[in-house]
């Protein structure tokens, strides 16, 4: 579940990285939806590792109904089933937020770091450029790829990344 | 765009009832260049039909639009199909720049609309990102031969060679068709517009974008009244958009805005100046059962129409269309599945931008049918008196031209008969984004990546 989530969250983050280089202007609507996804995925994704480090650490967990948490699979016939319990609402937020900081670890710092530190490789570079890309990919074939039940690939830990707020200001 | 245009030729023979597998509705044009290289500029954009079904206006990426006209010696004939054929060609925007804000302004056709007509000419209003604009389009079929001062050409005659006075005459021409642009309505939007809609006084026209809906009068370009603003103080507060507005076909006081968190709020102009606190608020109730990561992209409305009648509204949302009535606030009367197989498949259509495609929808003439689009050039129409739906697809490849359209079933299993496709064999890239209905007739017109097509039903 948390690889799916992180999964999510760094497709958000590269949609929100390439939005600003589009033509016609930072479009409002795409990037409230992506952000308010990426926030989704992102309070799942601290949950899961909380509870992973709670577990660690053999504490109390710090999130009380995380323990209830299942896959998120995706497959042809049945769909996505989450109770409502397992995706983060607002309130939620600033009390993991708390958390986060009241339960910083040695092997999971989660202050932002310097300009100097490296950097998880799926975010995409700060450097401007046009990315045609993306748009040549939409324009010729586009065809929904199986994933035979696997919905994530393998992906690296995550150290961290900016939390700032993803929509500018117009 | 158009140089390459290109209509079938059909010849209609006699045609069955609904039979195994097969509608009533059959190919009649095709737009558009046949080759799959297709340029940016040539994408479709907007599609809308006038009030009287004559006309057939088409918006592209590259700001053109392009106007068909219907021929008249087809159209009375029954059995006949209707032929547009292009009627009038005009680069409506074209990109600018915003030089405080360092950004391109796209001259991509957002929305057309036609006003009423009310004499020999048409008008209607185009918009991109930011700016509207009025076109008046005229024929020309006369022109004044027999100048004094003038010769034919244009060139002044001698003041010596003139001897005579006459009164210069009309004489006939080939037809010409003009559009001039009357009116430009600028710099009244902060964000991007995305709905334009005409009021039934016919002197009115409401804009929105992303936050805000103005009120313009058709004669006035300096100003605009804000009747909604969803503006939070802080930007960073903000939870939801407009999506689609649309004032009421009948009441000059009233029009609705969907929104991205899928609640349609309708105003009534009469009880303020500034419209922000709603007078009904449609809204469902979010199904438990069905919350994903993705629930907050696939309720965001897409597109809001009223019925003719007035009576009716339908939204549009990533995986369903739902009729309103407007009297009841609380859930939707007829709720109807456009491409349910795809709940399974929002991840990857996330990854590949699909989930956020805009499906636009639309109503027959009489309100007993609806239509939108969907993927692999599928487009749905549902009949709200039979409770029957069928999938039908715009191609000019599969079936022969003239006969009528076989319905197609997309299946999640592995065993396919004829006429059926799987959901992972589906081609996303294809895709029926804007439709319209003709307001009389049994005519649709829908448009796919760069093609325009046009249906038309066979009576029995």
């Amino acid at each position: 579940m948390d690889v799916e989530a992180k999964r999510i969250m760094a497709v958000s983050i590269g949609k929100l990285y390439s939005l600003r280089t589009q033509r016609g202007g930072l479009r409002l609507h795409r990037s409230l939806l992506l952000s308010m996804t990426m926030r989704a995925a992102r309070d799942i994704y601290h949950t899961a590792q909380l509870l992973r480090d709670a577990e660690e650490e053999q504490v109390v967990p710090c999130a009380p109904d995380a323990a209830t948490e299942e896959p998120m699979e995706i497959s042809k016939d049945s769909p996505q089933t989450l109770t409502p319990k397992e995706v983060a609402v607002k309130p939620q937020e600033t009390l993991e937020e708390d958390k986060e900081n009241r339960c910083a670890s040695e092997r999971h710092s989660r202050k932002r770091r310097g300009k100097t530190a490296v950097e998880p490789d799926f975010l995409p570079l700060k450097k401007a450029k046009m990315d045609t890309d993306e748009e040549k990919q939409h324009l010729q074939g586009e065809v929904l790829r199986t994933n035979n039940g696997n919905s994530c690939r393998q992906a690296e830990t995550l150290s961290a990344f900016p939390t700032n707020r993803a929509i500018v200001a117009c | 765009m158009w140089s390459s245009c290109w209509t079938y030729s059909l010849n209609l023979s006699s045609v069955p009832g609904d039979g195994d597998g097969q509608s009533r509705w059959c190919l009649s044009q095709v737009k558009g260049a046949v080759d799959d290289d297709v340029a940016e500029a040539d994408i479709i954009s907007a599609v809308e039909f006038n009030h009287s079904g004559e006309l057939l206006a088409t918006g592209d990426r590259g700001g053109r639009i392009v106007i068909f006209q219907q021929e008249q010696e087809s159209k009375n004939l029954p059995q006949c199909r209707a032929e547009y054929n292009v009627y009038s060609t005009f680069q409506s925007h074209e990109p600018e720049f915003d030089y405080l804000k360092s950004l391109e302004i796209e001259e991509k056709i957002n929305k057309i609309r036609w006003l009423p007509q009310k004499n020999a000419a048409h008008f209607l209003l185009s918009t991109n990102d930011k700016t509207i604009k009025l076109w008046k389009i005229s024929e020309r079929d006369k022109r004044p031969e027999g100048y004094n001062l003038k010769e034919e050409d244009g060139r002044y005659r001698h003041p010596s060679s003139l001897t005579t006075l006459r009164v210069p005459v009309f004489q006939p021409m080939d037809l010409m068709v003009e559009a001039s642009p009357r009116r430009v309505y600028a710099n009244a939007h902060t964000y991007h517009i995305n709905s334009i809609s005409v009021n039934s006084d016919n002197e009115t026209y409401l804009s929105a974008d992303d936050l805000r809906i103005n009120l313009w009068h058709l004669d006035f370009t300096d100003r605009s009244f804000n009747i909604v603003d969803i503006k939070p103080a802080n930007m960073e507060e903000l939870t939801e958009v407009i999506t689609a507005s649309e004032f009421h076909p009948l009441q000059c006081n009233t029009f609705v805005y969907g929104s991205s968190k899928g609640s349609v709020r309708l105003c009534d102009m009469r009880a303020s100046a500034l419209c922000d606190q709603h007078s009904k608020l449609f809204e469902e109730p979010e199904d438990p059962s069905t919350r994903s990561f993705f629930s907050e992209i696939i309720s965001s409305i897409s597109d809001v129409k009223f019925s003719h009648s007035g009576r009716y509204m339908m939204t549009r949302d990533y995986l369903t269309l739902k009729i309103w009535d407007l009297h009841m606030e609380s859930r939707p009367v007829e709720t109807y599945q456009v491409h349910g197989y795809l709940r399974s498949k929002l991840c990857s259509l996330y990854e590949n931008d699909c989930i956020f495609d805009k499906f636009e929808c639309c109503w027959r003439g009489d309100d007993s049918e609806v239509m939108t689009g969907s993927y692999n050039n599928f487009f749905r129409m549902f009949n709200r008196d039979a409770q029957r739906d069928s999938t039908l697809e715009a191609s000019w490849e599969n079936g022969s031209p003239g006969c009528p359209l076989k319905t197609w079933r997309v299946c999640t299993g592995s065993r396919r008969k004829r006429n059926e496709i799987g959901v992972d064999c589906l081609d996303f890239s294809r895709k029926i984004l804007y439709t319209s209905w003709h307001p009389q007739d049994n005519i649709v017109a829908l448009a796919t990546v760069n093609n325009l097509y046009i249906f038309q039903e066979k009576p029995n």
